[in-house]
């Protein structure tokens, strides 16, 4: 089912925090915004290589930024979601919203 | 205003460490976001804090690093294990005759007793470290841009397999025998080295390459 994929359990994370944070998204952000809305520590690592996953599959993008003293001199490297990237997360979530749809989660299993 | 914490530095080892395990295209931008989170820590919650945090972040990144390698690049990854699996077949064997050799060729044995033995029991083993640490070069080489993921791996396989063997040991009684793995751990460690030499190698040359581009 190529082009038809369904975005991975961090993919869809990493996605929604990357829609959110718009123009702001880079590392550190997309890192901040993930264990504050999710309550998990998340690596810088583990980021990084579903940024570059979903870059391969061209559902985001990324360019770098101007180097900062704060950083070292480096520069950061921003993100942002593609057409495609957007088809993607909304087949998932519809996908799930499908799959959840009459189960009555909260209130039988809760 | 510069913010006093800029000029704070992280764990320098757990620095290095992320910038051998990293893909030189990725570099900048993780050490950088790694370095910006750590000031901001820093300065919310201590020092002592924020070097933990950078420890935890540094080796989860590194675990995460070496498992994403064999995704992302799994040939050649892949290729830099068995390679340097088959250079330690190679070269092993020929460790022990070539210190014999050397050392009947000087008549070492007949003139200098001590210096044969040293070289015959130390020696060796110093011989077997020096074909790690080329194991390791070798495995870092094949493996192009992931030479830490491929010398790690590599270098859990040896460790797993002493360890499998001091088992084997400690099972059949042969406790003095145990003092080996101090010998067998440094080989596993010399492999990381070898690839940490690459590593730095091609770093400094991409590096002065892009400096002289600009």
């Amino acid at each position: 089912m190529a082009g038809r994929d369904y975005l991975g359990e961090f993919e869809h994370i990493v996605v929604l925090a990357l829609l959110r944070l718009e123009e702001r998204a880079y590392g550190v952000t997309v890192r901040q915004e993930i264990e504050l809305r999710t309550h998990r520590e998340v690596s810088i690592g583990a980021v990084y290589a579903t940024l570059d996953r979903l870059e391969t599959k061209g559902y985001v993008k990324s360019y770098r930024g101007e180097p900062t003293p704060e950083r070292g001199g480096r520069s950061k490297r921003f993100f942002r979601v593609t057409a495609k990237g957007v088809a993607a997360v909304n087949r998932t979530q519809r996908a799930l919203q499908s799959m959840s749809e009459g189960l009555g989660l909260i209130e039988n299993y809760s | 205003m510069t913010s006093p914490s800029f000029s704070l530095q992280p764990p320098h080892l757990a620095v290095r460490l992320v910038n051998l395990f990293t893909v030189p295209d990725n570099a900048e931008a993780i050490m950088g976001d790694l370095l910006e989170e750590f000031s901001q820590i820093a300065d919310r919650a201590g020092v002592v804090f924020a070097r933990q945090w950078y420890w935890r972040q540094a080796l989860k990144t590194i675990v995460h690093l070496i498992y994403t390698a064999y995704r992302a690049a799994p040939w050649s990854t892949s290729a830099g294990v068995v390679g340097g699996f088959l250079t330690r077949r190679l070269l092993g064997r020929l460790v022990e005759p070539t210190i014999f050799a050397v050392l009947d060729r000087y008549q070492i044995p007949e003139h200098h007793f001590n210096m044969y033995v040293f070289f015959a029991s130390t020696g060796i083993d110093i011989g077997y470290l020096l074909v790690f640490l080329f194991v390791g070069c070798i495995a870092a080489l094949a493996a192009k841009e992931r030479e830490m993921s491929a010398a790690m791996t590599l270098s859990l396989i040896f460790a797993a397999m002493a360890g499998t063997a001091a088992v084997s040991w400690v099972a059949t009684g042969h406790y003095w025998i145990l003092w080996r793995l101090t010998w067998n751990f440094a080989d596993s460690f010399a492999i990381l080295i070898g690839g940490a030499i690459v590593r730095t190698h091609r770093s400094a040359t991409r590096l002065s390459g892009s400096r002289l581009n600009t």
